[in-house]
């Protein structure tokens, strides 16, 4: 029992981390309509830029925070104005054409890393990376715990932006009808743009909040990538509760498997990954599409 | 002269293919070595392109049947068995391997497909290096006495040709023609009484066994491989990426597109500033290609040649004037 109150806790805080890091693909995805896979990229640049400013600022990780995050929106802003916006729109779905767009963009972000910082492994040591809490039976990592904490922080911020400002009130329009939005004197392309931006910016913090977790090379986020789509996925695409959710399922799914089965830790990301492709096979309207069709179910009864 | 007009690329692809197969006796081994490369991405675009191209599937998990045929070779070879036997029993699990695979993710669409793909991709990565027989993350040697590159150049540029021949013949016949069907609209193809999953497993499990067996020449050639390498995410890119720069469901793309990246690989490896980032221009490529010519090489050629003033018989006027 004390076991199974350790792992969930445990899951508890990757959830927190792995909402993060799908809310800014959600919401590119929902108001766009593409699958941003320059969000690995993006992760990754943000990990060396808090390293960067670290290792020449002795600057902590949950500080420079308040400076990656803003400079990643406006690069974001700047990635839109210049490639995205390009794009032949499409109603439909994410094209291809889209997909493979921003496929470039990440290798690009990715060769840049590795033309200023070379391949090394690079990691962030602060004093409280070994530190850990003891609770209820269990220990947990300081820096797990001070990730969960901005997460929920930064989480409760986007919740307040999209409620309650006028923005917020435009990227939720455009995100449910774009036509409709657009009638209604929305600027679709101008909150496109500012949506780019916010997912940008969350890519970034979940980058500075992953450096402090593990180690990276320019080739890192990709798993993440994977995890944050598996994720959206799982939330139903648009709704961003759904990511919360899909967030939780996930690390519970991970850590409960690592926990209770055979299966070596080395294979977790496999878990993922699988998952992922089961889930997009099974139920590709996610968890909601699945709940809808339980209901019309019990009803048709 | 009715195949010649039907097949225009004929004489100068038997040209070509002459002076790949007389190489050997003319050029040194510097140049075979790069010769052979190129045959290595000609196979792994040209059999990517049947499914990604024509049928407009892409898949970005490729690198896990390059990484099943070379396993497969290595791993037999140090049991005894013979080249002979190991490169089809490695196109033949490979095949496997893609129905098991196809079967699930064939339901996707799209970009959901080609995501499906890279989780795909990262697992069999993940799961080779994990596991004892294949040696883990530090790989397999082939056993001692395999080596003779003289034969590998043969059969690498012998299975190249096969590739091309298979391709042009498949892209004209009813098989083909339902692949196009897929890639423009499979809801009509449907409709029309193409059985897309089957179509789309048959074209996977080609390609990826003609994959399978240029993997088994590629760790005969370099008698050593890991995860590392073989089942890199950058192979699967590189794959990719040259039928795309090249022009996708075209037969010269991937050509153009295999030619262009060995070239660049050369280069590139040449110069050790840009060692590490050479995928800087293949990004770059890819951004150039998406956003002003999506079918890559074909397209702008075709783009330019319809450009060229010349005189037209009147029929052929009419009749793009009426199309």
């Amino acid at each position: 029992m004390q076991k199974f109150v350790v792992v969930a806790l445990n899951s508890l805080l990757t959830a927190g981390l792995y909402a993060t890091m799908s809310y800014g693909l959600a919401v590119i995805y929902g108001v766009m309509r593409i699958i941003n896979l320059a969000h690995a990229g993006l992760m990754m640049l943000a990990a060396y830029a808090t390293w960067a400013l670290n290792d020449r600022f002795a600057l902590d990780p949950f500080v420079s925070m308040v400076v990656v995050a803003p400079a990643f929106f406006l690069i974001g802003m700047a990635l839109y104005a210049t490639v995205i916006r390009f794009l032949p729109r499409s109603s439909t779905g994410p094209s291809m054409q889209s997909l493979l767009l921003l496929f470039g963009v990440w290798l690009v972000l990715q060769n840049l890393a590795y033309a200023i910082w070379g391949g090394d492994t690079q990691s962030i040591l602060t004093p409280y990376t070994m530190e850990s809490v003891r609770f209820l039976g269990g220990r947990f990592g300081v820096p797990q715990i001070l990730v969960f904490v901005v997460s929920i922080l930064s989480l409760v911020g986007l919740t307040l932006v999209l409620r309650r400002t006028f923005l917020g009130k435009a990227i939720r329009a455009v995100t449910q009808n774009r036509d409709a939005a657009m009638l209604s004197g929305v600027n679709a392309g101008q909150i496109a743009a500012v949506a780019f931006g916010i997912g940008t910016a969350f890519a970034a913090m979940a980058g500075s909040m992953l450096s402090t977790l593990y180690a990276f090379t320019p080739d890192f986020g990709r798993s993440f990538l994977l995890k944050a789509f598996c994720i959206i996925v799982l939330g139903g695409m648009e709704s961003f509760t759904g990511v919360a959710v899909g967030a939780l399922v996930l690390a519970f799914v991970e850590n409960f498997a690592s926990a209770y089965t055979a299966i070596p830790v080395s294979f977790q990301d496999a878990i993922s990954f699988t998952l992922l492709v089961v889930v997009l096979v099974a139920a590709p309207g996610g968890l909601p599409g699945l709940w809808r069709m339980l209901d019309r179910k019990v009803v048709a009864r | 002269m009715g195949l010649l007009r039907r097949h225009p690329a004929l004489v100068p692809g038997l040209l070509f293919a002459a002076a790949l197969l007389l190489a050997p006796t003319l050029a040194e081994r510097g140049t075979l070595n790069d010769l052979w490369n190129m045959a290595f991405f000609v196979v792994l675009a040209a059999a990517w392109n049947l499914l990604g191209g024509f049928a407009g599937q892409v898949s970005l998990g490729y690198s896990a049947f390059v990484g099943i045929g070379a396993y497969t070779t290595v791993l037999l070879a140090n049991a005894g068995w013979s080249p002979w036997v190991t490169l089809p029993v490695g196109a033949l699990l490979s095949a496997a391997f893609s129905v098991l695979v196809g079967l699930p993710t064939f339901r996707l669409r799209g970009p959901y497909f080609t995501i499906a793909t890279i989780g795909v991709g990262e697992a069999v990565r993940v799961i080779a290096s994990g596991l004892d027989f294949t040696g883990g993350s530090s790989g397999v040697r082939m056993p001692p006495g395999t080596f003779d590159f003289e034969s590998n150049y043969y059969a690498m540029v012998g299975l190249a040709l096969a590739t091309l021949a298979l391709v042009a013949w498949l892209q004209q016949n009813a098989f083909g023609l339902a692949l196009e069907s897929i890639r423009q609209d499979i809801d009509g193809a449907e409709a029309l009484g193409v059985n897309s999953t089957r179509i789309k497993l048959e074209a996977h499990a080609i390609s990826s066994a003609l994959v399978a067996v240029a993997g088994g020449l590629y760790a005969i050639n370099f008698q050593y491989i890991s995860p590392g390498t073989i089942f890199d995410f950058r192979l699967s890119l590189t794959i990719v990426l040259m039928p795309i720069v090249g022009g996708m469901g075209t037969l010269a793309g991937p050509v153009i597109g295999a030619m262009l990246f060995s070239y660049l690989q050369i280069k590139v490896l040449a110069s050790p500033t840009l060692r590490d980032s050479y995928q800087f221009i293949y990004g770059g490529l890819l951004i150039v290609v998406m956003l002003f010519e999506p079918r890559g090489v074909m397209g702008l050629w075709e783009r330019l040649w319809s450009r060229l003033p010349r005189r037209r018989t009147p029929a052929i006027a009419e009749a793009r004037g009426a199309g």
